[in-house]
């Protein structure tokens, strides 16, 4: 076994790692822009979608309501850059370590809300999801997938092949 | 030894990246599972009317009173808008209070959107008197007088929820004459309010009234409704998907402004 084995292998994981980060973001943008019950594609329909997120945020009860406006507004096109700077590779490390703590924050807010006993629509990939176990567990893992995207990231610009 | 670190690295990745095709899997079921369900329910809730007047109880229409209205507003309104509660739910009274109240006396006052009250009442012990207070409702509702009740219910909660009178707060919206209508009807229902609130019975009197409660809940079921209060809005058919929890008038209004923009 070569000793570039469990690099290249790292690499490979890595790729498949970032890949699937930029597609969860990228999908959680396309599932909160996209237009809702039987509208089409338009400025109207993306207007609409977007306010129907902020109602979705302000039900965490944690933000004010221009603060759940802001957010619910500057989200969706975050997620939608973030998944294209992480699917470029492009300076892996800040576009992972940015995922992470945008992941981390989500999971806070999600965890101190079922711990309130707060029931709500999740938000996470569009409206009529609603928060529970199973929404903790899926955005549990993609925490720990951006985390481990983010350490190989910087390992590998530590030991360069 | 650094091949070895290197290995246990990369190993850790690896289970990363299993746990998170896990993950995948949770996902895709519960995408799958509700746009099932919407599927299921947007089929089936075209037909509420139907359903309700075939399951309406015999002795219900032997009282000379309609179904059930516990709609307000203008049913030509552009936008529909149901809301699943429980009336003794914290979170349901602070959406009637701070979000449903401001939107009856504007958007519903103007003809912009019909509210349509479903209740939805949880088995939740701290919940003693909500099925006899959606029975109230649905009383009030069946002889034209749900939005005088409904509201007094709202603005009451924490005294007859405390003690279970809630026929002194129904008495106190209504006239005489409507107040022994509702009286009436409700009397052979009250399985949870304490014998001394509980209006007198007639020999014979059953309960026609949990009928349509029950088809309520059958409606909030299709939904799915996993928690009050859950709204269901609907544009001239266009049903969007249903959110839940408290929201702010100002963000609601917003919403049913990008609605009404052509």
């Amino acid at each position: 076994m070569s000793k570039d084995a469990p690099t290249s292998l790292g690499r490979m994981l890595l790729l498949v790692g970032r890949v699937a980060l930029a597609a969860v973001f990228l999908v959680a943008a396309y599932a909160k822009l996209k237009p809702q019950g039987a509208m089409t594609w338009s400025p109207a329909s993306v207007k609409t979608s977007l306010a129907m997120f902020a109602m979705q945020v302000d039900s965490y009860q944690m933000l004010s309501v221009n603060a759940a406006n802001f957010v619910a507004h500057a989200l969706p096109p975050f997620e939608l850059f973030l998944g294209l700077w992480l699917l470029s590779g492009i300076a892996l490390r800040f576009s992972s370590l940015i995922s992470t703590l945008l992941l981390g924050g989500f999971f806070t807010v999600m965890v101190r809300t079922y711990a309130l006993g707060l029931e709500v629509s999740c938000g996470c990939f569009g409206p009529g999801e609603q928060l529970g176990t199973k929404t903790l567990l899926r955005d549990g893992a993609l925490l720990a997938l951006s985390v481990a995207v983010c350490i190989g990231a910087f390992l590998i610009r530590r030991k360069p092949s | 030894m650094n091949l070895k670190m290197h290995s246990v690295h990369w190993r850790f990745l690896g289970s990363i990246c299993a746990l998170f095709a896990l993950a995948v899997v949770v996902l895709g079921a519960e995408w799958i599972s509700p746009a099932r369900a919407q599927a299921q329910a947007a089929a089936s809730a075209k037909q509420p009317a139907k359903t309700s007047a075939k399951s309406a109880p015999k002795a219900a229409q032997a009282e000379q009173v309609g179904p059930p209205n516990k709609g307000v507003g203008s049913p030509s309104a552009p936008i529909t808008m149901e809301v699943f509660s429980d009336y003794q739910c914290p979170m349901c009274g602070q959406l009637f209070q701070q979000t449903l109240r401001p939107m009856i006396n504007d958007y519903v006052a103007s003809g912009k959107v019909y509210l349509i009250h479903r209740d939805f009442p949880l088995p939740i012990a701290d919940h003693r008197f909500n099925w006899d207070a959606a029975r109230w409702g649905t009383a009030a509702a069946r002889i034209g007088k749900f939005e005088e009740v409904d509201t007094t219910l709202y603005d009451n909660v924490r005294a007859w929820g405390a003690d279970g009178n809630i026929q002194k707060f129904v008495a106190g919206a209504l006239n005489p004459a409507d107040f022994k209508r509702v009286q009436k009807l409700v009397a052979g229902c009250l399985a949870q309010t304490p014998q001394e609130f509980r209006p007198p019975v007639q020999a014979g009197q059953g309960c026609s009234l949990d009928a349509y409660i029950n088809q309520d809940i059958a409606l909030g079921k299709q939904v799915p409704v996993q928690a009050t209060p859950t709204y269901v809005i609907t544009k001239r058919g266009q049903r969007m998907p249903p959110g839940s929890g408290f929201v702010s008038w100002p963000l609601m209004k917003q919403f049913l402004d990008s609605l009404l923009t052509p």
